[in-house]
């Protein structure tokens, strides 16, 4: 990513609003899928978490590295009835936490907003210097 | 004349180009959703570099700013690669910009009306 010295800010805080809008989605793949208990392989839903990388060592906007598997265990929870039951009448359920998501899920909102409060406020400021120019 | 270009002339190259940005960013957003879509930007200011560097008169009307499509950027899985965010921080730059030829643009006009003012006394 460039970054030319006066409207540095503006591509950071865009940097900051595309990855967690990024994060947005992936936790709302988690969301949908909470209750998934085949994802075509036998297995149920794993849960997905974002990785964030900062862009330089110094001063610099930030990307997605990568969207990694969260490898915790599967919970099981009895369910004689459903069809995918073993024969102990267990279904594997996917290793996604609820209340979990939504505290992710407001982090990441409040994240997003932050970083568009970034934005607007540099943009207030270089306009103060504007007005200089009037 | 290379270096002795009118302010004018500068800020009028400068506003065109501007202008032209926002219609590739207005088309841009409009597109956001088109399978296969892939974003144009435009190129001016390496154009006027170049053309500044270059020795001899040069025709600031001659120095336009060029639309080109990247086609580097990573495209989603419909094959666009429009992201509202970046659209929308190119949009903040360009108005500021605009905003900073426009207000030269006025202080020089008023300079030179100050000029006319003394004149006729």
């Amino acid at each position: 990513m460039e970054i030319d010295n006066t409207f540095g800010p503006i591509d950071i805080a865009i940097s900051g609003m595309r990855a967690q809008g990024k994060n947005m989605e992936v936790i709302s793949s988690n969301v949908a899928n909470a209750r998934t208990t085949d994802v075509g392989n036998g297995e149920p839903y794993r849960r997905l978490e974002t990785m964030l990388q900062a862009d330089d060592d110094g001063i610099g906007g930030v990307s997605l590295d990568e969207i990694v598997p969260d490898m915790s265990d599967f919970p099981k929870i009895l369910d004689p009835g459903n069809p995918n039951a073993d024969e102990h009448g267990y279904v594997t359920m996917p290793n996604v936490n609820l209340p979990f998501e939504m505290i992710n899920l407001n982090m990441a909102m409040r994240a997003y907003q932050a970083n568009a409060a970034v934005l607007k406020r540099y943009q207030q400021m270089v306009e103060t210097t504007l007005e200089l120019l009037r | 004349m290379s270096k002795t270009n009118n302010i004018v002339d500068f800020l009028e190259a400068g506003l065109r180009a501007e202008s032209l940005r926002q219609k590739a960013i207005a088309n841009n957003i409009a597109n956001l959703k088109t399978p296969g879509y892939r974003s144009i930007r435009v190129k001016f200011e390496e154009l006027l570099s170049k053309a500044l560097d270059s020795p001899g008169a040069i025709d600031l009307s001659e120095v336009k700013a060029e639309i080109y499509q990247p086609n580097t950027t990573p495209v989603k899985s419909n094959g666009n690669d429009v992201s509202l965010e970046t659209e929308v921080g190119k949009m903040v730059k360009n108005s500021l910009r605009y905003k900073a030829y426009i207000r030269l643009l006025s202080q020089k006009y008023r300079q030179m009306e100050l000029a006319i003012n003394i004149a006729q006394k």
